[in-house]
């Protein structure tokens, strides 16, 4: 058929039709004249007429459906039927586009987290070649730790599979402008570091060859060499230049000295991590410590190169270089890890159970819709039936049934997205510290996974009205309006199994959140073996140009201590390099053993190393299990004391006190010495209540002073309130030192779990949601069968039946739903028990009491959704019903 | 009924004389002495078919008992497809046969 033909049928679609339908009638007509002429009447003559020729509506649509554009035409006028369908409910159209869009909406938040965060490669070129490098030491029971600076050349030199490495530092610096002080975020990065990540800076250059030569630093980690340059982050740019093009080559002021600004990084940059604010050249001089363990490191695999070969070749130059320096270098070799893995932690768990919740809360929705389409259906019956006495086909009324639902979901689709995209701008707010939060967008992958999501939800909750629907037999119904006992048991088998499997899914998805609860639970009530509440953290970071000597910063702190002493309520006030939970500070491990253990023996091991003041251990509340604290008898040109917790205590002495014997420290460049031990402390949780109690060893601070102090404040009061004293008390002491931040030693503890938190609260909403939904489900089959049953009962009031039998009777088919479901969702629980394992804390995944907790809640819940319908059943009266009938 | 067949029916009808739907309905039945009957929904859309495939023209007129209706006429590339058609129909019913009582077995 030649293409203008097409066109001619196109646009006169109507007048062909008009002409078939006259040629049909006309062909009627004939027939009948001549059953006429055969002798019938008239009447009788057109009645067999149409017997023979069939549905003549029918006959017409064959003949246009071989025309172009017919099969449009339908559709449209199908789907405008089905609108039409949809808006004479407009409650229930209402609430099941609600339903579905909350739920398409949900799912595609937490899938455009999982795409983000877990599936989409880091936003550098070729990340699949960047890799983390850490130092490890079997035989010293190091699993994990920085590098040190002093072997990075020999590394890069010695693996031809390494493309480049470089090394990274991260600390607090003051940064002062005229309208304030604040102490930024700031990583000290060797040469190779932009050129490694690839990425180039959103304005100005990176370091040159001699500003990385030039770039020299001061022990204490501060910047000696001469015309210091400085990298901003894009966040720093914006919010101190105000995005200014002219800001490279301007100064700005870090630790009191002039930086130049010599480029600014583009949005997204963040390497090491999110929080870095400025970027500075350091240098790698051939003599930097080879024991040091506190870099950062990161490397770019040439291409082709695994990540085994790798570490295998980065090994075998450990192993030379134990042997060149075993002084420093015995016993040490390395680990690589995709710098994604690093970079996204073990979030993907999480976001996968809570992508998998959300999906089951969408089932839940998409069963709800198809359970208020069924009981609309059962309303339309007569519909039905009559639509397939007149010929429509099988194929015609499952299309009419999907296109409803497939119409809902749709709108649902549509109300999804814009749910999307307000949950995806509503997420740093919602959401406790995820990695690449920034990343999180509604891009093309997530558009496509709501259609796949919408489409999916339509065929889910169209296909057992469609099904049921094609299965409504045409001789049955054609009594119009009849209300003939036609309970077909088929029928409640459908509608039955839907509301089972929503109890079953409400049921897995409360255990889930009932097993995060408790998880949460134990998590905030483990003993962490300090006292969190009522203290506020102020990270300190003094700068060696102001206080060059150990004697200055302890004059600094002194007066800064007695200053807190002095603000009314507050009852304690120390200082360590490091904290418990607070991520800031220099946090490593020393080799240890009692004075006179042989060389490789066990008793050699490494501690965590931290300085003290003797305040510490009062304002964190911890317990002093024997000996002494350190105190103000412990003075710089004292006797050497240090202390010691019970783990460590146990390790080296068990059985024995720790008190009174001799520890030897290795502490590299500061030299190997015996230290007396004067006091054991009892254990912390130092990195939250997952960690386990690893050991530590304490110096008094006025011996070995440190510039960087995590300042502890206990109060009786709110620590939030005492804050701009805090404030105050700092700027006196020194107006250019604030601290990095204050910070309420709760709140920080709360982070380390905040996603745990996060995960039970998710998971608590969509368990609510669906077991609300569960028993709407409940409820509504319950009410149907009441309905439709009401002759029955009626005839059995009338014939004198016991109102309890009739509760039971319906309670006891509302009981059987909930059973079913519960056992069903059991075994589901079951099945799934694994998924959750990984996120939980100090419960089984298969723990008696969420389990029970939660089926006693749902059947709790599901014996309510009996209670209505049943006293319905009894409030039926004989009368009017057998009137009806 | 099988579509080769019933297009070959519809040809056949029409190689005489153009007729209406009704007509070849009428003249199938007939010339097949009762047994081939082609229902309204079969008839209408083999004729679009037909017609979109030119083997058929159609055009209004009016018929005996003064009637408007639709006469189809056999287009020239219509009498060759019935004449191809039936040469292929007849071969085919020599093959059917020659299977079916390769075995000797007497004709009913």
């Amino acid at each position: 058929m030649g293409f203008w033909r097409r066109i001619v049928e196109l646009v006169s679609g109507r007048r062909l039709d008009r002409e078939a339908a006259e040629e049909l009638a006309a062909h009627f007509e004939m027939l009948v004249e001549k059953k006429v002429a055969a002798g019938l009447d008239e009447r009788e003559g057109r009645r067999q007429a149409r017997i023979e020729v069939g549905s003549p509506g029918l006959a017409r649509e064959e003949v246009a459906r071989g025309r172009t554009g017919f099969v449009i035409e339908q559709a449209a006028r199908e789907v405008g039927y089905a609108a039409r369908v949809l808006r004479r409910s407009p409650g229930l159209t209402a609430l099941s586009v609600t339903t579905m869009g909350v739920g398409i909406g949900a799912s595609a938040v937490l899938f455009a987290l999982v795409s983000a965060i877990v599936l989409r490669p880091l936003p550098y070129p070729d990340a699949d070649r960047l890799v983390r490098i850490f130092d490890t030491n079997r035989q010293a029971g190091v699993d994990r730790s920085g590098v040190a600076r002093g072997n990075l050349i020999d590394w890069r030199e010695g693996a031809p599979a390494i493309e480049a490495i470089a090394g990274f530092y991260a600390m607090g610096r003051t940064f002062s402008t005229e309208v304030g002080v604040e102490v930024l975020i700031t990583a000290q990065v060797t040469a190779e570091f932009f050129s490694l990540m690839n990425v180039q800076p959103a304005l100005g250059r990176t370091f040159t060859d001699a500003e990385w030569r030039a770039a020299r630093f001061s022990n204490a980690a501060a910047p000696i060499g001469p015309d210091p340059v400085v990298i901003l982050s894009h966040a720093i740019w914006r919010q101190h230049f105000g995005g200014a093009q002219d800001a490279v080559g301007r100064t700005i002021t870090l630790e009191r000295r002039p930086f130049k600004v010599v480029g600014v990084m583009p949005d997204g940059f963040a390497m090491p991590d999110a929080g870095v604010a400025l970027w500075i050249p350091w240098d790698l001089p051939a003599d930097a410590p080879r024991d040091q363990h506190y870099l950062g490191a990161v490397a770019r695999l040439k291409p082709g190169s695994g990540l085994e070969e790798a570490e295998a070749q980065v090994n075998r130059v450990a192993a030379d270089l134990a042997r060149a320096h075993p002084e420093t270098n015995a016993g040490w070799g390395v680990r690589l890890s995709p710098l994604r893995t690093e970079t996204v932690g073990d979030i993907g768990t999480m976001l996968w159970v809570l992508f998998g919740a959300v999906g089951l809360g969408l089932f839940v929705a998409c069963a709800n819709v198809a359970l208020l389409s069924l009981m609309r259906s059962l309303d339309r019956t007569d519909e039905t039936t009559v639509r397939m006495a007149l010929g429509a086909s099988f194929m015609r009324l499952l299309s009419a049934s999907l296109l409803e639902s497939a119409l809902l979901a749709v709108m649902g689709g549509a109300l999804g997205v814009a749910i999307a995209a307000a949950g995806v701008r509503a997420l740093p707010a919602l959401t406790a510290a995820l990695p690449r939060l920034d990343e999180v967008v509604i891009d093309g992958r997530v558009l496509w996974f709501i259609v796949a999501v919408t489409a999916a939800a339509a065929v889910l909750s169209g296909l057992p009205h469609a099904w049921r629907r094609t299965r409504a037999a045409p001789a049955a119904g054609v009594v119009l309006g009849s209300r003939g006992a036609t309970d077909s048991g088929r029928r409640h088998r459908l509608r039955d199994a839907i509301v089972v499997s929503q109890v079953a899914t409400a049921l897995v998805l409360l255990a889930g959140s009932a097993l995060l609860t408790r998880s949460v639970l134990e998590l905030r009530g483990t003993d962490s073996g300090y006292e969190p509440t009522g203290v506020l953290v102020a990270p300190v970071f003094l700068d060696s140009q102001t206080y060059r000597s150990g004697d200055e910063s302890r004059a600094y702190y002194t007066r800064l201590f007695a200053r807190l002493a002095a603000i009314p309520g507050v009852t304690a006030v120390g200082g360590a390099t490091t904290v418990p939970t607070s991520p800031l500070g220099p946090d490593f491990e020393r080799p240890v053993w009692p004075d006179g253990a042989a060389e490789g023996s066990s008793l050699r091991m490494p501690a965590s190393v931290r300085m003290v003041t003797p305040g510490y251990f009062p304002a964190l509340g911890v317990r002093v299990a024997d000996g002494r604290a350190f105190d103000d008898s412990d003075t710089p040109d004292g006797a050497r004391v240090i202390m010691v917790n019970e783990t460590l205590a146990l390790r080296l002495w068990p059985g024995r006190r720790a008190v009174g014997q001799r520890l030897v420290v290795d502490y590299s460049t500061a030299g190997t010495y015996p230290y007396d031990v004067v006091g054991v402390v009892g254990d912390t949780r130092f990195k939250g209540p997952r960690s386990d109690p690893q050991p530590e060893i304490f110096f008094p601070h006025a011996q070995r002073p440190y510039l960087i102090l995590n300042v502890l404040v206990r109060s009786e009061r709110d620590p939030r309130a005492l804050m701009p004293v805090v404030r105050d008390a700092l700027r006196e002491v020194d107006s250019q030192k604030p601290a990095q931040g204050l910070y309420a030693l709760e709140d920080l503890l709360g982070s380390t779990y905040a996603r745990d938190r996060q995960a039970m609260v998710t998971l608590a909403v969509f368990a609510g949601t669906a077991i609300f939904l569960a028993v709407l489900g409940v409820y509504g089959a319950l009410s149907q069968r009441v309905r439709e049953r009401a002759r029955e009962i009626g005839i059995r009031v009338a014939m004198g039946a016991d109102t309890r039998r009739l509760v039971g009777w319906v309670a006891w088919a509302g009981l059987r739903l909930v059973g079913l479901g519960v056992v069903a969702g059991l075994v589901t629980s079951w099945l799934l028990a694994g998924t959750i394992e990984g996120l939980l804390f100090g419960v089984a995944a298969t723990d008696a009491w969420a389990i029970a907790g939660s089926v006693l809640l749902v059947a709790i819940v599901g014996l309510v959704a009996t209670l209505v319908p049943s006293w319905r059943a009894t409030r039926i009266d004989p009368v009017v019903v057998l009137r009806r009938g | 009924m099988a579509v080769e067949k019933l297009d070959l029916v519809i040809l056949k009808a029409l190689a005489l004389a153009p007729l209406h739907g009704y007509g070849i309905g009428q003249r199938v039945e007939q010339m097949s002495g009762g047994v081939i009957r082609i229902t309204l929904g079969a008839l209408y859309p083999a004729l679009q078919r037909l017609q979109r495939a030119g083997l058929l023209r159609a055009s209004w007129s009016v018929s005996d008992n003064n009637r408007r209706a639709r006469y189809y006429t056999l287009t020239p590339s219509g009498r060759r497809r019935l004449v191809t058609a039936q040469a292929a129909w007849e071969r085919n019913v020599a093959a059917m046969s020659r299977v079916l009582y390769a075995d000797g077995e007497p004709r009913p």
